[in-house]
């Protein structure tokens, strides 16, 4: 297999020691080792050499030293921005070690969320990169007496061809450490063309520790003296304790101490959910204190939450006048003529994020300070937090990253870190705080719950004439502030307003919705519930007018072109923070990824010889995707997705391996959504509480065979980590209709006894 | 109470409770993290270990019944990351997150000793119980037959 | 969907009644009880004592082998009895979660062993049940949706039952700890009606009135 032989030979070139099939991984310096991991500025702290920047240090011996300030949750960050910067100084991989960065503000935004590392950092670390170039350059061209514009930077040195000198980076990290920063209009980039690696299949960096089990998670690190802490949290959203017994848990051999922690007003933020967290020496001991705990709760404002009811509350606000959101033409007067009327109503449930590795946190708390080892996506939302609660002065309070054991936007809420925190304060000893799995299901920032109604007008010739879109669900804005009863534009652009409709009249609206659990932002957020009623629906519209599903979708996308704001009819579009001068919506790249994935999936040919096949397109996160899943039943009639193709247009991509993969797990976080994922709440509480009740996507879930294709493209970058789940429930949805003339607009596939 | 475990080999003396699950007594007491915690119920694998060479989920494995047995965590399956599965594994670039991989490979370990050519659909069942929230599991299959390819006679 | 049906154990807490209603047809097997045996408590059992008031031994047999067959088609023992090779759980049978097979012995597949999770006792905060030798009954011996009469007949037949004699039978449903586990399922599981020693006597008195199967109509 071509791909195997390219990686192994890069991952020989990055020194991970491989020679044939003998991978004998001895090196472990750059997989965070089984110890609490350095910052930077411990590690490299006043070490002699050149420190370019903040991300870059290069050691009289040659070690190049790269700080990656984004979390590593699977995405490859890790294995991809440090290259970044390597490429860019003509580094050795061989000879570069990564650092992971705290929260420290001198690394700029670390909030790894929003699929945003590369598209919002990539120039941010060429510079880095650049500058430590530029640096050596010069240190060399003023011991040989040359121009820097004679010399070259590759292969861990710099060159002057004419001369035919050289000399190591270790030999001219001082005399570069004594040179002034250069500023930024003298640093210049490369063409793309010389970074090395950049855009190939890169080796996973931390993969080699991964296997041996010495990477280290949020639960992973230790420090003297350590305890641990299990806690009881209300059932109910911002239910108070009315009373408590910690005596039986105390009993429990093991078990310290018994700690309070208040219940917390709306809104509730990243603040705790409060209760008791029993503190012991060992994780099994706090859990059975926490069993032991006698405690009862009072009420509060969300215990009449029942998620049954409150599907009957959303279906009524998608069933009359919303907000106006998105507005052309007239689409009353033209649903009114239109020869054929199409509408539905889809519904998707609350979610839980589930990642593999529940929250979990250490904290080490004084009368000064606090320093915190985190499981985190976002250590400087983590930081501010602590500030806050503990009162204490920003410079003392330090947040280290682990590796992230699955994200999936669950762990940019810093809840469980401030429990750490508060907990350690209280027994005067570091604290881990050990989220169980029920934790996790029961107290997450949940998906938010949705309907959405879609109305579509047809002219005698089968042309949509109209489009009508309402949405109402839980906004996350409900979060962080009070009375929230509507979306924001952030939440709505996420497909109600940003999909491109070559339609004449358009309306979308938002109905109310009152949030009565704490609501979060889950990989691709809104996009999840949007794509599958708009990917749904082009499907139904397909089958009125009895056309393929592939044609009703580009005649609805309409021809390649720049989408406007005009044009989709609203008057802003915060385009996830990116100007849109720079990225359009292009319909252009949405058609592309559509030709792509039915030609690599041969749909025409398949749906003629009665394959099943379903297809659903989005852009979210400035990125274009399209997906064709092929289902089956099974023996006892359950859908099986048996193959699927997904085809992404990211712009620039730096890395192809973990774009693919990211890709693929894209796909299963897609089936978990359409066939399992279901969190119900009634009297204001979660009903599930581990995976036996809350089913995730298991290997036989998977397809047998993912097919990726990624457009090659030198545009500039789009998101890869989200982008790749809204377009997979719609396309299984679509492909259930094929296969059984039963329309999903439920989902899960679950609830209608077809998973 | 005391009781002495050969966990990779190595005995250790452990004052413990004799019910306490392996997991805790393997990541808290003797400080090996490799073996994880992720649902606590036998529900998704991430704490295989194997005992005696067979696949047992730690999380619900009290420590009296590895007395006289065998422990063996992913840090011990082999010395130096080199078993076909860990090779095959990063070559494939299988792990995303990372965080249930230790108890992918052990399941998968415990499923070649016994097949050492195992089927596609052998090698769903026996990693059925394992969960990867990440999706991983094309490659995971991958990653097993290549190891089995490439010999698992270890 | 599995092959199941979530109303058999509600149809079969009525079988006497409805063994009694199907006990005025003609043919000469079985003959017509005299009295009708008194109902048992929901989640009781009713003892051998219970049908002393039936003149006929095999009449009897076969009364107390369909109150025997209450405990066998109850969720904690039918559970493990499938006729396929996956194990159900919970009070509906659903399939059991993680997906697991019985494999060659009946004790899982490489990798995943019954005793891979399921340990020697019952584990309240994992919610695992467990037993001595938690493993499947052997495809031979299914029980999930089959009728009294054709559990009936798998259990006398020692091709089917693991080459046990009727005292065997007697003795393994008396004293064994898997057995006994029906009664002390753990975690806010149902246990199986009545007691084991309730069940080990029923079992005992079936076989001194002569081990007579029920008829097939008798749980239709």
């Amino acid at each position: 297999m071509s791909v195997v032989l390219v990686r192994r030979s890069f991952l020989a070139g990055l020194g991970l020691a491989v020679t044939g099939l003998a991978l004998g991984v001895g090196i472990d310096r750059d997989a965070l080792a089984a110890a609490p991991p350095p910052p930077p500025r411990v590690a490299l702290g006043g070490a002699p050499g050149l420190h370019a920047g903040v991300f870059v240090h290069i050691a009289p011996d040659g070690l190049v030293s790269i700080v990656c300030a984004r979390s590593e949750m699977g995405q490859g960050v890790r294995s991809t921005l440090p290259v970044v910067i390597a490429d860019e100084i003509g580094a050795d991989m061989a000879r570069v070690r990564v650092l992971q960065a705290d929260g420290d503000p001198a690394y700029g935004d670390q909030n790894t969320d929003g699929s945003s590392s590369v598209r919002n950092g990539l120039d941010h670390l060429r510079k880095a990169g650049a500058t430590a170039r530029t640096m050596l350059i010069a240190a060399a061209a003023k011991r040989w007496g040359v121009k820097p514009g004679a010399c070259t930077a590759h292969d861990h040195a710099v060159f002057h061809d004419a001369s035919k000198q050289s000399l190591k980076f270790g030999e001219l990290a001082a005399e570069a450490a004594e040179l002034p920063v250069p500023a930024d209009k003298d640093v210049k980039l490369r063409p793309m063309a010389e970074l090395r690696h950049v855009g190939t299949e890169l080796p996973l960096l931390d993969a080699p520790g991964i296997v041996k089990g010495t990477a280290v998670f949020g639960a992973d690190v230790t420090v003297a003296g350590m305890l641990i802490a299990v806690m009881a949290r209300p059932p109910v959203v911002g239910a108070k304790m009315k009373r408590f017994d910690p005596k039986r848990a105390l009993a429990i051999p093991g078990v310290k101490r018994v700690v309070e922690i208040a219940a917390p007003a709306a809104p509730y933020g990243f603040k705790s959910l409060g209760g008791l967290a029993v503190v012991a020496t060992n994780t099994w001991a706090a859990m059975r204190g926490r069993a032991a705990l006698e405690i009862e709760w009072a009420t509060s404002d969300n215990a009449s939450y029942d998620s049954t009811a409150f599907r009957e509350v959303l279906h009524a606000e998608v069933n009359k006048s919303g907000k106006v959101v998105r507005h052309i033409g007239d689409v009353e007067a033209a649903l009114a003529v239109a020869a054929t009327k199409v509408e539905a109503e889809y519904h998707v449930p609350h979610l839980a994020h589930a990642p593999m590795e529940p929250p979990a946190a250490l904290a080490r708390v004084d009368a000064t300070t606090c320093e915190v080892w985190a499981s985190t996506q976002n250590p400087q939302a983590a930081k501010a937090e602590l500030v806050k609660v503990l009162g204490l002065d920003a410079k003392n309070v330090t947040v280290h990253v682990t590796l992230v054991g699955g994200g999936f936007g669950r762990k940019s809420k810093p809840d469980y870190v401030v429990e750490a925190a508060l907990v350690s304060r209280a027994v005067g000893a570091p604290v881990r705080m050990q989220w169980t799995r029920e934790d996790d299901i029961q107290h997450d920032y949940l998906h938010t719950v949705s309907a959405q109604r879609m109305s579509a007008g047809l002219d005698a010739g089968g042309k949509v004439t109209a489009w009508r879109h309402r949405t109402a669900f839980p906004s996350i804005g409900s979060l962080f502030a009070p009375n929230v009863t509507h979306a924001d534009e952030g939440q709505l652009q996420q497909g109600v307003l940003d999909f491109p409709l070559a339609v004449a009249n358009v309306a979308a609206e938002n109905g109310e919705a009152v949030a009565h659990a704490r609501i979060g932002w889950m990989r691709s957020v809104c996009n999840i519930h949007h794509a599958f009623a708009i990917g749904s629906f082009i499907d139904e519209i397909a089958a009125a007018k009895k056309a393929d599903p592939r044609d009703t979708l580009l005649e609805i996308v309409g021809p390649p072109r720049i989408v406007g704001l005009t044009e989709l009819g609203v008057d802003k579009l915060s385009n996830y923070g990116a100007p849109l001068d720079k990225h359009p919506i292009d319909a252009g790249r949405l058609r592309r990824v559509i030709e792509r994935v039915t030609d690599l999936s041969r749909w025409s040919d398949q749906r003629k010889a009665g394959r099943a096949l379903g297809l659903a397109a989005h852009r979210s996160f400035l990125s274009y995707v399209a997906v064709v899943a092929a289902v089956n039943l099974d023996a006892a009639g359950k859908v099986h997705v048996d193959e699927a193709w997904i085809v992404l247009d990211a712009g620039r991509i730096l890395n192809r391996e973990r774009v693919r993969s990211q890709l693929e797990g894209a796909v299963l976080f897609g089936i978990s959504i359409a066939l399992h994922g279901a969190i119900t709440l009634r009297n204001g509480a979660v009903e599930q509480s581990n995976f036996r009740d809350y089913q995730v996507a298991r290997i036989a879930d998977a397809p047998r065979e993912i097919h990726v294709e990624i457009i090659a493209s030198d545009g500039l970058s789009g998101g890869v980590g989200e982008p790749g789940v809204p377009p997979v429930a719609p396309a299984i949805a679509n492909a259930v209709f094929a296969l059984t003339g039963k329309r999903i607009r439920d989902l899960p596939l679950d609830r209608a006894g077809l998973a | 109470m005391s009781v002495t475990l050969k966990i990779n080999g190595k005995d250790e003396a452990l004052d413990v409770d004799p019910e306490m699950p392996l997991l805790w007594a393997i990541r808290d007491v003797v400080g090996l993290t490799g073996t994880k915690y992720g649902c606590g119920q036998a529900l998704c694998g991430a704490c295989v270990i194997h005992l005696d060479g067979e696949a047992v989920r730690a999380c619900v494995t009290p420590v009296r019944r590895a007395v006289g047995h065998a422990v063996t965590t992913i840090e011990g399956l082999s010395p130096d990351g080199s078993h076909p599965l860990q090779r095959a594994w990063v070559e494939l670039a299988v792990p995303q997150c990372g965080y249930c991989q230790a108890g992918q490979i052990m399941t998968a370990a415990a499923l070649l000793r016994k097949r050492p050519k195992p089927t596609d659909a052998e090698i769903d069942h026996s990693l059925a119980g394992n969960i990867c929230r990440c999706g991983t599991y094309t490659r995971i299959r991958a990653a097993v037959k290549k190891a089995a390819e490439e010999g698992s006679a270890r | 969907m599995p092959l199941r049906s979530p109303s058999l154990s509600r149809l079969l807490a009525a079988l006497p009644l409805i063994a009694i209603a199907c006990s005025g047809a003609p043919p000469p097997e079985p003959p017509t009880p005299k009295a009708p045996a008194p109902i048992a408590t929901p989640g009781g059992l009713r003892d051998p004592a219970s049908f002393a008031g039936m003149a006929d031994p095999a009449a009897r047999s076969q009364a107390m082998f369909l109150e025997a067959s209450r405990v066998m088609l109850h969720p904690r023992c039918v559970n493990c009895h499938p006729t396929d090779d996956s194990p159900r759980q919970r009070e509906a049978h659903e399939l059991h979660n993680p997906p697991v097979l019985r494999g060659d012995d009946d004790q899982g597949i490489p990798g995943l062993r019954c005793t891979s999770c399921h340990q020697d006792t019952n584990l309240e905060l994992a919610r695992v049940p467990g037993a001595p030798k938690w493993q499947l009954a052997p495809k031979s011996m299914p029980w999930l949706d089959q009728t009294p009469a054709a559990i009936c007949a798998q259990v006398k037949d020692p091709k089917r039952n693991g080459g046990r004699s009727l005292a065997q039978i007697v003795d393994h449903s008396t004293h064994d700890k898997i057995v006994a586990w029906g009664w002390s399922p753990g975690w806010g599981r149902e246990p199986a009606p009545g007691s084991q020693a309730q069940f080990g006597a029923l079992m005992a008195a079936w076989v001194e009135n002569g081990a007579a199967c029920p008829q097939e109509e008798a749980s239709r």
